[in-house]
């Protein structure tokens, strides 16, 4: 009986605090909205994107946000720390996030690499937020996009030089301070420098494509890359990323491989082998921003030389020759193709222009994600229909090959035309294939491999065959 | 046909001796190594949170601590947590970085209302306790002694504050009023009546038993049932004549320290509201606002006494029902139904719902009688009411004041407050467009109703991986944790 009693009194405690809470969300509205609008939501505000700079804690509460409101498609993670500590964070937007669908492609965005090129940092968080917001209106572009591709969003790779450049007094922010990260390291100088073996292999032959060997010793020994760029690689290790840009500031351009001279000399157009195709996806991002394709306006500053520029592109070492960059790590050590974009003649400019920027690059940034889905993409399998990761998929013509993740699955991006696929592995025959690629979507190209092994049975069991004929007919 | 044999074997070798280039193997793990590895390569998180939080707190709650055990030992009702106090003292270093995510959720989710800062980081340490008891026992139901806290003991703690109050009446008020509120049916209530009765008999034969024994200990910090005995020695006495018939040397005794005990009796009850209900500044200031009223009311003296008798009994419900609600929250904080810092949001959200109406009544000027957070009697005056109007106003301005000075020693706490109430705010409407979503979503599919208690389960776990990886803070995944709960 007493028993009884007790879940009686539990009940009309719940029921209380139940009650309780029905007037303490009643009673907490009124207050709230103004002390929130007061202090956070001083500028524009369109959809939950307030056009204002996240400092660290922002950042991470608008990504937070975003994860909040469409926990069905969004999941935030961090590749690891800065020097001073702050997360790297990462968000991912997906159908299904945290995992890799097969035959799905990887995308990235990486900003804020210098710490105070801010406006690829604000447009990232905006970025995600308009993706979430569209998502549920149902816009269809973006659900396909979405449905279709995992994207990564990384709105910052500095924070430690963002703070040291936001907090910076008055309203001209330096042209360096908060470039590099804490330790004083300019984080697109520290990669590993593979352009310089990629050209030695090229004179005297050796591979083309993933050069950064002994992971362990290069990287995670290495006293001289910072916690930033070693936590980049490792991500760029793990991840089947086929697509990705890196956004800067200081001036107005769509930036592709190679970025360093072959010859060292201070400008040389650069080509990589892909030349054809990053020109393509260079222009899909400037193409869509009205300042940066427009060939006439005036450039960003009054002695650049921006003489290399063509319809809002250029090549990274025409422009200017820059060793140990990401850009390059990501083409010569993974299957990653990665444009550097620049963003905004101002490295830090006003907050009142970042809803401005957003106009200007909102079409940009969706357009340059969709690029993911062009080329030819497929499985490689043997003939029992499992997959074989790592396999090497060759272009003819083209010196640079990419290899099959661990689903067998690749994506090989590629400017319109017809061209031969190879696909090959250790112990497997290889296979050659005849392609004509569209400007897009992506065509279907599967492979079989037939492993050295079955082949010989194969030739095993012919021979037998014909050995008993041969008996059979002369009668031994 | 040996041609075919020999030109077969020589393909394969010619195609095995083609240039298969040696490629390299990059890592090809889960994700999920990369922040496995992350978490054991770098600083673990728990730690550096941990550091963090140590370093704020030292530097902000230490004289606040001292204050606390001093509060607590004075308040009868909450013996249970005496031994907590003392078990308090000796944990107060490891204690300071839990007490402090709490501590600091409460400043955060602090309306501006009038409760200054110093009251709720007294509080912080009744929580930190309740916490601190939580996390000795895994599932929470344990008393001082260590035997577990069954329904039994839920009753009997309201008998106990029945017999305290030393009138049923009170019993039947607070039943009354959760049946107009619809929280209790009939039955339920009934049942809930005889339990009560039943504790109550029991504990007036237990508190005679324990009498004896009492005497000989004076007011002891740490003993539960004998720190009630110098207050519960005239209830005893008066109630024991009624019930029981016991020896008559204990009666004579009894009355001897009856008029003692009487103004005894009433100084630790004021005591009691005084440092209970400091909490609930609305609520007091409702309650002296009821005083404040009789006070005013000299001109009619004829009017005042049965006023005054009503007045005071109505007082001394809603001091009874503020008492037992306070006492509720406990016990199902001490039941794990819900957490500390969940019962102490609770409170707070009442009592600022006390201040709303108490706001609403006196604007609106209303005499309805029937009012139980405003109990003005029809008689009253608009003179009258313009004054108890300033006697309110005059509390809120204290408090305020109050807090104004707090806040202008930690103003970085003020400021900090306003955006993360911004931010709670920002949070909140995400979550709503969430849920939105998901049922608009769910229906095209035709499904079934959303599954809420799913998704609340999916979020409690993101949120709980989230703060391992330091993506978000302890108290937003609480907070999240619970905007999802109240669902």
């Amino acid at each position: 009986m007493a028993r009884c009693g007790g879940r009686v009194l539990l009940a009309l405690c719940a029921a209380l605090v139940a009650g309780g809470w029905l007037l303490a969300a009643e009673a907490q509205e009124p207050g709230a909205p103004a002390a929130g609008m007061r202090r956070r939501r001083r500028l524009q505000q369109e959809d939950g994107i307030s056009f204002e700079y996240h400092r660290y804690p922002e950042l991470r509460e608008a990504l937070v946000s975003v994860w909040l409101q469409c926990t069905a498609i969004s999941r935030i993670y961090t590749v690891g720390r800065s020097f001073e500590g702050r997360e790297l964070l990462v968000i991912e937007l997906s159908d299904n996030p945290g995992i890799h669908e097969p035959g799905e492609p990887e995308f990235k965005y990486i900003g804020n690499m210098h710490g105070n090129e801010a406006v690829g940092r604000e447009l990232l968080i905006f970025l995600a937020q308009y993706l979430c917001n569209e998502y549920q209106k149902g816009n269809e572009t973006i659900v396909n996009l979405i449905h279709s591709t995992r994207i990564h969003i990384m709105p910052s790779l500095n924070p430690d030089g963002f703070e040291k450049a936001a907090s910076q007094p008055g309203e001209l922010k330096d042209w360096f301070v908060g470039r590099s990260n804490a330790q004083g390291i300019d984080l697109n100088r520290n990669f590993p420098d593979l352009d310089r073996i990629v050209y030695v292999n090229e004179k005297e032959g050796g591979p083309n494509n993933h050069l950064l060997k002994n992971l362990k010793k290069i990287v995670d020994q290495n006293a001289k890359l910072a916690p930033e760029t070693k936590a980049v690689i490792h991500w760029i290790m793990d991840i089947p990323f086929v697509l990705s840009a890196n956004l800067h500031g200081g001036d107005l351009v769509a930036n592709y491989p190679y970025d360093e001279t072959r010859s060292g000399t201070a400008h040389e157009y650069s080509s990589c082998p892909d030349d054809a195709i990053f020109q393509s996806l260079a222009r899909a991002y400037s193409s869509f921003n009205p300042v940066m394709s427009n060939s006439n306006r005036t450039p960003c500053h009054k002695n650049d030389d921006d003489t290399s520029f063509v319809d809002g592109t250029t090549n990274g070492g025409a422009w200017y020759s820059v060793p140990g960059g990401m850009q390059d790590f990501n083409y010569l050590s993974s299957n990653c193709f990665e444009i550097t974009v620049e963003l905004s003649c101002e490295k830090f400019p006003p907050e009142e222009t970042l809803s401005s920027y957003w106009e200007d690059n909102k079409n940009s940034l969706i357009s340059y994600m969709e690029q993911i889905h062009r080329g030819v993409k497929g499985f490689v399998r043997d003939l029992q229909g499992n997959p074989i990761a790592n396999a090497t998929i060759s272009v003819d013509g083209i010196d640079h090959d990419i290899t099959s993740a661990k689903d067998g699955d690749y994506w090989r991006l590629l400017a319109p035309g017809n061209y031969k696929l190879t696909a090959s592995a250790p112990g497997y025959l290889a296979i050659t294939k005849k392609v004509a690629v569209p400007f897009k979507p992506a065509v279907s190209v599967d492979f079989e491999l037939e492993s050295f092994s079955e082949r010989k049975e194969e030739e095993k069991e012919e021979l037998m065959e014909w050995w008993k004929m041969m008996s059979e007919t002369l009668n031994f | 046909m040996g041609f075919l044999w020999t030109g077969s074997w020589i393909l394969v070798l010619v195609l095995n001796s083609g240039p298969i280039q040696a490629f390299p193997k990059p890592e090809v793990s889960q994700d999920k190594s990369l922040h496995n590895r992350e978490l054991s390569a770098e600083r673990p998180l728990n730690e550096q949170i941990a550091e963090a939080e140590a370093d704020k707190i030292k530097k902000t709650y230490p004289p606040e601590s001292k204050q606390n055990e001093s509060n607590y030992s004075s308040i009868d009702n909450l013996n249970l947590l005496r031994a907590i106090t003392e078990k308090e003292k000796l944990e107060e270093e490891k204690q300071s970085i839990r007490s402090s995510p709490f501590g600091n959720k409460l400043n955060v989710e602090d309306v501006d209302s009038t409760k200054n800062r110093k009251l709720n980081d007294e509080y912080d340490s009744t929580k930190s306790g309740l916490d601190y008891k939580f996390q000795d026992d895994p599932d929470g139901l344990h008393q001082l002694d260590g035997t577990p806290l069954t329904a039994e003991d839920i009753v009997h703690k309201i008998a106990t504050r029945i017999y305290e109050e030393n009138d049923r009446g009170v019993f039947d008020k607070i039943v009354s009023k959760l049946l107009n509120l619809g929280l209790i049916t009939e039955s339920q209530a009934h049942t809930l009546e005889d339990e009560v009765a039943e504790a109550l008999q029991k504990l007036i034969s237990k508190e005679a038993n324990n009498y004896e024994e009492a005497l000989d200990k004076p007011t002891s910090g740490t003993e539960y049932q004998a720190g009630k005995i110098p207050e519960k020695v005239i209830p005893v006495a008066a109630i024991q004549d009624g019930f029981t018939n016991r020896e008559n040397d204990e009666t004579v005794s009894n009355t001897l320290t009856l008029s003692n005990g009487l103004e005894r009796r009433t100084n630790p009850h004021s005591e009691d509201d005084f440092e209970e209900l400091q909490y609930f500044p609305n609520f007091y200031a409702l309650l002296t606002s009821i005083d404040s009223g009789t006070l005013s009311n000299t001109k009619h003296q004829e009017k005042i006494l049965p006023k005054s008798e009503k007045e005071a009994k109505e007082k001394e419900t809603l001091i009874t029902i503020m008492k037992t609600l306070i006492d509720f929250v406990k016990m199902m904080v001490k039941y794990g139904t819900i957490s500390p810092e969940e019962g102490v949001s609770y409170l707070e959200n009442l009592d600022e719902a006390i201040a709303l109406q108490t706001k609403n009544k006196l604007e609106n000027n209303s005499t309805d009688s029937k009012s139980k957070l405003y109990p003005v009697p029809s008689e009253k005056s608009h003179e009258e009411t313009d004054s108890t109007k300033q006697e309110a106003a005059k509390m809120e301005k204290e408090y305020g004041t109050l807090k104004d000075s707090t806040k202008d020693d930690n103003s970085n706490l003020g400021g900090k407050t306003d955006g993360a109430k911004g931010k709670t705010e920002a949070y909140l409407e995400a979550i709503r467009k969430n849920i939105e979503w998901l049922k608009k979503h769910n229906k095209k599919g035709n499904k079934e109703d959303y599954d809420l208690s799913k998704m609340r389960d999916f979020i409690n776990q993101q949120a709980d991986a989230y703060v391992e990886k330091g993506i978000l803070d302890k108290e937003e995944a609480k907070a999240i944790k619970r905007i999802y709960s109240s669902l």
